[in-house]
């Protein structure tokens, strides 16, 4: 093997570790696989999370589930923002009467059974843990 | 001061140990609690006049320190009883019209949301006339100690008690929304050195139409508030005494001082017209503000501000410009008209989720003193002013 070889492996394999164990996963918006939704936009989903338009492509009425495990995560990748800024946002719109927040669950597995129980709930995981029975209708990059 | 700190310290850890949504207070989740407040200390280094945040407080910051001014205390309960239909009723205490921190009932309304697009509401409703201008007291909603005192402190009203409605319309990723409401509603506000002014509002309609794109969020709004006005204090009293003196010779006089006083400032009917501008992305936020308020008696007021803050971590630094005007005739500049500018540089310091620490400096540029002070010595026309402030929101 010459030199130019052994790089191109070395940086092959070094290709397939970073693939494979992820520094930081994307957060996936998800929601029952059976609901019919195929896909939604960036602009869908911040409509959605930040209570400006809730109704989703098959014409019901969203139900947006905040995960507190990922919540952090997945503001930050939505809308660039931190927890604080974005209680702070709703504070405004709670105290003034013009919108609610998502439902605001603790457990990842509450999450999971309600989405699968509600074919209008959506919320988000770890792209890398995607359940079976979740769909995914956009991918945050983080 | 000294009693305020151990109320300062239970507060705070009373705080840190909520949560920051609303709380469920049942296991079906349909009964919520949540709540809002502000400890906040002034200083005014004037001796000629006193600050307020707004018209409806009697009394100002003296000279020195004082915690009067923008301290406050929120609390909201809700009730869902389907997804399409909630009741909302909403409690404030803070430094008013009687003069005192007694509680008033700021929100008690029933909503029905048929659809995303569709949002009705009936009962005691925020003043929705600017943008911010129905979360003015909420101030874990935004950057500043106080929301600008030359915009929002000449508002007459804080609540109406009557109907609105919502409507929503994606146009593209855009929004629009179109609001209407109308309803009844009163106030007690401070025009000058003894002299108030009772509104008993018959009639408060309006609407605003907001359009909403990316970061931006753009208003237009009109009000008109019809109102029968009582002037009470010791300039209607003394008008009065001497009216009456006139009628003990002629009993045809008729003038009476709400008569006088009322063509005087034209506050029976108000027409409002209002612009605006948020900008909100990332660590970036901007805001500008202006309204115009005609009087019937022809005479303005026009105020405007402009905010910028970029967050940096937990802080976020700010800078504020604002001003306010009024002219009694149209002319402009006569006396008894006020005007003043003011510049403000704060900053906002995150402590948890639910709790931010402030502290701002107001340069304020008096020009023609008025009403948004108090106890204005009577040989004081204006100068420069220096006004600290700290304040400590949080949401529970």
């Amino acid at each position: 093997m010459n030199r130019v070889q052994r790089l191109l492996i070395a940086s092959t394999l070094s290709a397939t570790l970073v693939a494979a164990v992820p520094a930081s996963a994307d957060i996936a918006v998800v929601v029952n696989a059976n609901s019919g939704i195929d896909h939604l936009t960036r602009s869908d989903a911040v409509n959605i999370f930040m209570g400006r338009y809730r109704k989703l492509p098959t014409g019901n009425v969203a139900l947006p589930v905040d995960s507190a495990s990922l919540k952090a995560r997945f503001y930050r990748a939505l809308v660039n923002k931190d927890l604080a800024e974005i209680n702070s946002y709703w504070a405004r719109l709670v105290f003034s009467g013009e919108a609610s927040p998502p439902q605001q669950i603790a457990s990842s597995d509450d999450v999971h059974q309600l989405v699968l129980q509600n074919m209008n709930a959506l919320s988000y995981v770890d792209s890398a843990h995607v359940p079976d029975d979740m769909h995914v209708v956009l991918t945050l990059g983080e | 001061m000294k009693r305020l700190l151990p109320v300062c310290a239970g507060l705070a850890m009373a705080v840190l140990a909520c949560s920051a949504e609303a709380r469920p207070l049942t296991d079906d989740g349909r009964l919520t609690f949540s709540g809002f407040g502000t400890l906040g200390l002034i200083h005014n280094n004037l001796d000629e006049a006193d600050f307020t945040r707004d018209i409806s407080q009697p009394k100002g910051a003296g000279e020195g320190w004082s915690a009067r001014t923008d301290s406050m205390l929120g609390a909201q309960v809700g009730y869902r009883f389907t997804d399409e239909l909630d009741t909302v009723v909403q409690g404030i205490s803070r430094y008013h019209d009687s003069g005192d921190f007694s509680p008033e009932v700021s929100w008690a309304y029933l909503r029905y949301r048929p659809d995303p697009g569709v949002q009705l509401r009936v009962g005691r409703l925020g003043w929705d006339v600017y943008q911010l201008s129905d979360s003015r007291y909420v101030g874990y909603a935004y950057p500043w100690v106080r929301p600008p005192v030359d915009h929002f402190g000449t508002l007459q009203l804080t609540y109406i008690d009557g109907v609105d409605v919502t409507f929503k319309q994606p146009v593209g990723s855009d929004l629009v929304l179109l609001k209407l409401y109308t309803g009844r509603s009163d106030g007690h506000v401070f025009i000058g050195e003894g002299i108030e002014a009772d509104f008993d509002v018959d009639k408060v309609y309006g609407g605003h139409v907001d359009y909403e794109t990316g970061p931006w969020r753009f208003r237009a709004g009109y009000t008109e508030v019809e109102s029968g006005i009582t002037f009470s204090g010791d300039v209607p009293d003394q008008l009065d005494a001497q009216f009456d003196q006139i009628r003990a010779f002629n009993p045809f006089f008729d003038l009476t001082a709400d008569g006088v006083l009322g063509d005087a400032f034209g506050f029976d009917r108000l027409k409002l017209y209002s612009l605006g501008a948020v900008y909100d992305q990332g660590p970036f936020q901007l805001q500008a503000m202006w309204n115009r308020s005609k009087t019937s008696a022809d005479g303005a007021v026009d105020s405007g501000f402009v905010s910028a803050g970029y967050r940096i971590d937990r802080v976020t630094p700010y800078l504020v410009y604002s001003q306010v005007e009024t002219t009694s005739d149209g002319e402009g500049g006569s006396e008894g008209d006020f005007k003043q500018k003011t510049y403000s540089v704060g900053a906002r310091y995150d402590v948890t989720a639910n709790m931010a620490l402030k502290a701002q400096l107001d340069r304020v540029h008096i020009q023609r003193p008025g009403f948004l002070w108090r106890d204005i010595d009577s040989d004081w026309n204006g100068g420069w002013g220096s006004i600290f402030s700290l304040g400590l929101d949080f949401i529970f």
